[in-house]
């Protein structure tokens, strides 16, 4: 092992553990947020969430880029989310070469409209992008399925 | 003083005449000013008195509040075709659902339906959402709605299995979850310990059902749950993260005894990077305790992974999702666990049963493994377990590894 690597690995350590997972809730909590809210009543604002790569795998489809997932989101039906589990932990930069990264998963039910309620499962990856004067979040990954998929 | 008009012969109205008719209609049609905005006017309509399929063409008149509409409506069934082209009407966003206005054709084109829909697209859906019977708008068919739902245009796609980027990346991710579920339902988790990289995080989390908050099932999960949605104190959302190796194996020591369906699981792969292998796996397992009626759950597992070797991962993140299972889930025809390596404790077959292992294994193409399996979670009812089978084939839930003919611990 590389003396950098080995830096690297302890790089967290040197971090305020405490502080590192406090920031992490702190961004899932208030992302989860906005996120479904925007997907709820402001569908076509959604992909402003997504990185230009960002991948969407929707039960069991993939939808990779900006433009398929703005085409996708505008295909769903319009939604009503209700988020009753959210878990998130932070991603070690062994992982992400020092981008802060942050692993969100949630669950709850959806209601599409003209189809039956459903209770589902998602998992984001998140990215802080940082300026001057903030840090935003925005999705590298998304991964969302219902729990009974194999019924729909 | 009121004019009254006899619209019981006439097929269309048009309302642009009637509009700039000052005369109040009391009869079938009435206009009256909107308070405060000469522009606008409220159609209030006396639906007892409208004639049958009257296309009712409001096309061409000065704003018009639809809004009023609906509440104004009643009786209104009548009306089949509605136009409304080149009509600002305002407000839709506030529309109540037609009480009543159905009509099966509409024209709506250049219509800026209202200030708050950008786009013609949602022009459409809200159209469409307000008038669930709408059989064609602007001369194009939309669908049924008895079938597609209310947004015509709009529908979920269908689902699917697991997804994976490559085939190599498959085999790597089902590699890793048979060796991992292997030691997990072992009896032992000890041997996990290999598995996750020193500084690796795990945490645990189990449904919120706002109606009933306080569960007894999963009651073996409830306190390391760590749903940060009610979970607010930060000791102790870091307290249940467990952040080295050593506390995390000790965490997942102290839960259940599991036997895992390993024919039960469909695994996402949603991200692969150089570094990082990203997948979430759903499946079920049963809790095993002791003789007794064994529980079964469901979960969603997502793992953050990096390359260990050429064919192996080691762990970073962990997350596990555990909740009950939904009754469709939990009568999978045979629970196949984790496939063991034949060195492990097999009971010692009979010579009639080596023979029905064998046939059974010519005959099904399953290896002789998986043969066993079959027969003795049959009660070695030959019959019965070839019942089984098929049903497992009919379900696609085969696992690849029953029909190979190796190891498949290796």
């Amino acid at each position: 092992m590389k003396a950098s690597e080995r830096r690297e690995c302890w790089g967290l350590l040197l971090m305020d553990f405490k502080t590192y997972v406090d920031q992490a809730c702190r961004a899932a909590e208030e992302f989860v947020n906005i996120y479904y809210e925007t997907m709820d009543k402001r569908r076509r604002a959604l992909i402003r969430l997504y990185l230009d790569k960002a991948t969407l795998i929707w039960n069991g489809n993939v939808v990779t880029g900006l433009e398929a997932l703005n085409n996708f989101f505008e295909m769903l039906p319009s939604s009503e989310f209700q988020v009753n589990m959210l878990d998130c932990q932070p991603v070690h930069e062994q992982a992400t070469q020092a981008q802060t990264t942050v692993l969100v998963v949630t669950s709850g039910t959806v209601k599409f409209d003209g189809n039956k309620q459903h209770f589902f499962n998602q998992t984001f990856l998140l990215t802080a992008q940082s300026t001057p004067n903030n840090t935003v979040w925005k999705i590298a990954s998304d991964c969302f399925r219902f729990q009974d998929w194999a019924s729909s | 003083m009121h004019k009254l008009y006899d619209l019981s012969s006439r097929q269309s109205l048009e309302v642009q005449r009637l509009r700039f008719d000052p005369a109040s209609v009391t009869f079938g049609v009435e206009m009256v000013p909107n308070p405060g905005n000469d522009m606008a006017a409220s159609l209030q309509i006396h639906g007892e008195n409208m004639p049958k399929l009257l296309p009712w063409n409001l096309s061409n008149t000065k704003p018009c509040q639809l809004a009023g509409l609906s509440t104004t409506m009643q009786n209104a069934s009548n009306i089949k075709n509605l136009n409304l082209a080149s009509n600002e009407v305002k407000s839709a966003g506030k529309l109540d659902k037609g009480q009543g206005l159905e009509p099966e054709e509409m024209s709506a084109d250049r219509n800026s339906l209202c200030t708050t829909f950008p786009d013609k697209s949602t022009n459409i859906s809200s159209i469409l959402e307000l008038f669930p019977k709408l059989l064609s708008l602007d001369s194009q068919e939309s669908r049924p709605p008895t079938n597609f739902g209310i947004e015509a245009h709009k529908r979920l796609p269908t689902c699917k299995g697991s997804f994976f980027e490559s085939d190599a990346l498959k085999s790597l991710v089902l590699q890793f979850l048979r060796r991992y579920y292997l030691t997990y339902d072992s009896g032992d988790r000890q041997g996990l310990l290999g598995a996750y990289l020193d500084k690796a995080c795990f945490s645990l989390s189990i449904p919120f059902n706002p109606e009933d908050p306080a569960p007894s099932s999963l009651c073996e999960y409830v306190k390391d749950n760590r749903n940060i949605k009610k979970l607010k104190d930060p000791h102790l959302r870091l307290q249940l993260l467990k952040s080295t190796k050593h506390d995390i194996v000790r965490s997942l020591c102290v839960l259940p005894a599991t036997q895992h369906d390993f024919s039960s699981f469909v695994v996402d792969q949603w991200l692969q990077t150089e570094r990082v292998l990203c997948f979430s796996v759903n499946g079920v397992f049963k809790e095993v305790v002791g003789k007794s009626q064994s529980s079964v759950r469901a979960f969603t597992r997502t793992f953050i992974a990096i390359p260990a070797s050429s064919s192996s991962l080691c762990i970073l993140n962990d997350q596990l999702f555990v909740r009950d299972a939904h009754p469709k889930e939990t009568h999978s025809g045979l629970f196949i666990p984790v496939p063991t390596p034949a060195s492990s404790s097999v009971p010692t077959l009979s010579q009639e049963q080596q023979e029905m292992v064998q046939a059974f294994s010519t005959q099904s193409g399953m290896n002789l493994q998986w043969s066993q399996k079959c027969l003795h979670d049959s009660h070695w009812d030959y019959t019965k377990a070839a019942q089984v089978l098929a049903l497992l084939k009919a379900q696609c839930k085969i696992p690849e590894e029953a029909l190979t003919q190796t190891d498949p611990g290796s």
